[in-house]
């Protein structure tokens, strides 16, 4: 780099990324790679690769069979919204929601998990590619802003993240949902690969194994990184390094590297502009061990907090020049929430292969691609959703409203239950200018920093989408023979697809835009935000691996922009 | 075993996953650490029910899932299981329903039987709990049919009995391997074999700590 001697001072670095998450873990490997002293922010503990403390337990290990307690629902009652999130295995990775309060304008469900390696320890490690069909829909619908980017652009990095990370899955040939560099695909089962049949046959519509981070196979760049175990305990961290997260997989490459400070317990609250070089000199920082306020300078900052991590950070970070919120000469900043809507779906009892069953667990199960809006078809609704589900046979929990009791139940319990099949459904959530956070100047948190105010909510397109969602499923189920049928809906808020974004969108015009194509504020080209705030649309895939792309395409333009001194 | 046992089989356990890094097949490594589990006491105190409620509990838990060729729920020490997680794991309106229940239970007994519950001859004790057991399925039943999920179905004691016996148990170290089959580290994926060929045919013992 220019300046090698910059990171021998203290507190200054060619580079800073905020978060160590998904994206931060990345911005992190590809920055330190390519040669940047880099300082790696978290607001939360460190958690070193193999630190899972609930990993390798088993159920009988924990109290209440594993179940949170009232207290724990108490403290934690924004995460158990999530249903899953808070047991005895796996609470430690979600924030106390009694310490960490937000204000809810309508009901809003912000899943967070404060310690290194972030959400990416917990996540659903389904994914997918986005297509042309989801970055040209703003322009075609003539609704928010067109992307600035489109497929071609992107492909090389989907291909660099995958290569990396470890994707398996299978190669559907579907232009709606581009094929990756798989590594072996999991494999359906008998029930699954039924419904895979009818639905070929009577709907023309693809049902293929969810697409994972998990590794199928070795990884020679990743050695610390072992196969899948078919644990199917993912959600407590997994000691053989088998998903990708950025404990198992980037922090230990940005490590190797010798380029990397990894500093825990820091909240970055806001980002220092310089009127003067009209460029952001670094960050202010409160050590939550200490309660000392600490600033680290650098050539170029990485925001990756989170989307409404880096939203606060940037609402909070108001000066002369940005009177609004930092980078906000739009008036987006913190507009445009988006996630993915869910918890609406099918499920059915399923008649015969009493006669197969399965060993291992496979921490998968099976996608449907989109298939709505396609083709010319126009619904009463614009874009669509995918499905995510799976069939096994039922356990002993189907018993709990059964006759039997004494020896009859135990035996029953013992004997494999009749195969179970559920899909359920996610789908897109437009661009809303008025689905919003902003700053709660009333409320403060322990530190004195203003808390987020969330106002945003599911409309007329997401309520309509609604309907197919859950009919679409009993359909196809239906006609593949299966019986008792059940469709659900259920009350949501949105957040609770844990795939919030769009908070600050890229776009090409500044007026209407936070970021440019390469994830840079418009305002301030040293400062690159590649969490899912940079989004424009949702589309309806997990969109994990679109931030990782996004984030090492931006590492990389950074790294050039540096050396040709313009950033 | 202690708890310093335990956490130096946690230890061994999770070095041995990171240094495997899952080459080879961990069962055989898992096959050599396992084996030892927290016992439960054959006698237990109460911390939360009183001791006419405690006896009252690990009659019903006895019954519902008895001892048979396999131990059954007083042997996995199921009562002191439902003891605690109604103490810590309930709150207050729903402890109260619990405790209202039983008393219920008891007194329909004596009203129907002319003695205590705990008084009645087992066939009698089995018919009463089978009746009072299949009135409150029937009704729940209605709530199921409606989609209304389990933790808001306002379970009354016989059915909070149940879930909470088959939960105790067949999370128990014993319920999820010799009951049931389990396997902590399978090491691979079969989508669809003939059962007789997944382990022993038996139902797979999985984690179901979340609301049934």
């Amino acid at each position: 780099m220019a300046n090698d001697q910059s990171a021998t001072q203290d507190h200054s670095y060619d580079a800073i990324v905020i978060g160590t998450g998904i994206t931060g873990g990345w911005a992190a490997k590809e920055l330190t790679e390519k040669g940047l002293k880099t300082l790696v922010l978290d607001r939360g503990r460190d958690v070193k690769h193999g630190d899972y403390p609930t990993a390798t337990k088993d159920i009988w290990e924990f109290p209440y069979a594993g179940r949170a307690t009232d207290e724990d629902m108490k403290r934690q009652a924004i995460a158990a919204r999530s249903g899953y999130a808070i047991t005895q295995a796996s609470k430690h990775w979600f924030v106390d929601d009694t310490e960490h309060p937000y204000t809810e304008i309508h009901r809003f469900d912000w899943i967070r998990g404060y310690h290194v390696g972030g959400r990416s320890i917990m996540w659903g490690r389904q994914s997918y590619r986005w297509s042309d069909l989801d970055f040209s829909a703003n322009a075609k619908d003539g609704i928010a802003v067109d992307w600035p980017v489109r497929y071609a652009e992107l492909a090389p990095w989907y291909d660099h993240v995958e290569n990396f990370i470890g994707v398996s899955g299978r190669a559907e040939g579907l232009a709606q949902l581009p094929d990756g560099k798989f590594l072996p695909p999991m494999d359906l089962n008998c029930v699954e690969t039924h419904l895979q049949q009818t639905m070929a046959e009577k709907f023309k519509r693809k049902l293929t194994i969810g697409r994972v981070a998990h590794l199928t196979a070795p990884l020679a760049h990743s050695p610390q990184r072992g196969t899948c175990q078919y644990r199917n305990l993912c959600i407590r961290g997994c000691p053989y390094g088998a998903y990708f997260s950025s404990n198992s997989s980037t922090l230990p490459a940005a490590e190797a590297t010798g380029n990397m400070t990894l500093r825990p317990n820091s909240i970055v609250y806001e980002l220092v502009y310089d009127d003067s070089t009209r460029r952001a000199t670094g960050v202010r920082v409160i050590d939550t061990e200490t309660n000392e306020h600490l600033e680290f300078t650098a050539k170029v900052i990485f925001l990756c907090a989170s989307t409404f991590g880096s939203a606060h950070v940037m609402l909070n970070s108001v000066s002369k020049r940005f009177p609004n919120g930092f980078g906000n000469d739009s008036g987006e900043l913190g507009c445009n929430i988006m996630d993915h809507h869910l918890d609406v779906g099918a499920g059915a009892l399923v008649e015969g292969y009493t006669d197969q069953y399965y060993t291992g667990r496979r921490p998968n199960g099976f996608y449907i691609p989109r298939y709505r809006n396609l083709g010319g078809e126009k619904r009463d609704y614009i874009r669509g959703f995918g499905y995510q589900g799976g069939a096994g046979r039922l356990g002993w929990t189907r018993l709990m409203l059964d006759k039997s009791l004494g020896a009859d139940l135990k035996e029953k319990a013992a004997t494999p239950g009749p195969w179970y099949i559920r899909m359920g459904a996610f789908g897109e959530i437009l661009p809303n200018h008025a689905n919003r956070v902003t700053l709660d100047k009333t409320r403060k948190d322990k530190w004195g920093l203003p808390l987020l105010a969330f106002d945003a909510q599911l409309r007329d397109n997401e309520w309509k989408m609604r309907k197919d969602m859950s009919n679409d499923a009993a359909e196809m189920l239906a006609a593949a023979g299966f019986r008792e049928v059940k469709t659900y809906d259920r009350a949501i808020g949105v957040g609770l697809g844990i795939h919030e974004m769009g908070t600050a969108r890229m776009g090409k015009d500044p007026k209407t835009s936070v970021l440019n194509k390469w994830n840079q504020v418009h305002a301030c080209p040293n400062v690159y935000v590649t969490d899912g705030s940079f989004m424009v649309s949702s589309a309806c895939q997990n969109p994990s691996l679109t931030y990782m792309a996004f984030t090492a395409r931006a590492v990389d333009h950074a790294v050039s922009e540096l050396k040709r001194g313009n950033v | 075993m202690s708890d310093n046992n335990l956490m130096n089989r946690r230890e061994v356990l999770q070095r041995v996953a990171m240094l495997m890094g899952g080459a080879i097949s961990a069962p055989a490594a898992l096959a050599i650490l396992n084996g030892c589990s927290p016992k439960p006491g054959a006698s237990w105190q109460p911390l939360f029910l009183s001791k006419e409620e405690g006896a009252m509990i690990e009659d019903v838990a006895e019954l519902i899932v008895p001892r048979t060729t396999t131990p059954g729920a007083r042997d996995v020490g199921v009562p002191a299981f439902i003891d605690v997680i109604l103490k810590d794991a309930y709150p207050s309106e729903d402890q109260a329903r619990f405790i209202s229940g039983l008393r219920d239970f008891d007194a329909e007994a004596q009203r129907v039987h002319g003695k205590p519950f705990l008084q009645l001859p087992q066939t009698q004790r089995v018919s009463f709990l089978q009746q009072v057991h299949d009135a409150a399925a029937a009704a729940e039943k209605v709530q199921a049919d409606k989609e209304v999920p389990a933790g808001e179905r306002n379970r009354p004691f016989i059915l909070m009995m149940k879930e909470l016996t088959l939960l105790g148990f067949f999370t128990s170290q014993v319920g999820a391997t010799q009951v049931l089959q389990y396997v902590a580290v399978p090491g691979g994926f079969q989508a669809c074999i003939p059962i007789a060929q997944a382990g022993n045919g038996k139902q797979w013992a999985t984690e179901t700590s979340l609301r049934f």
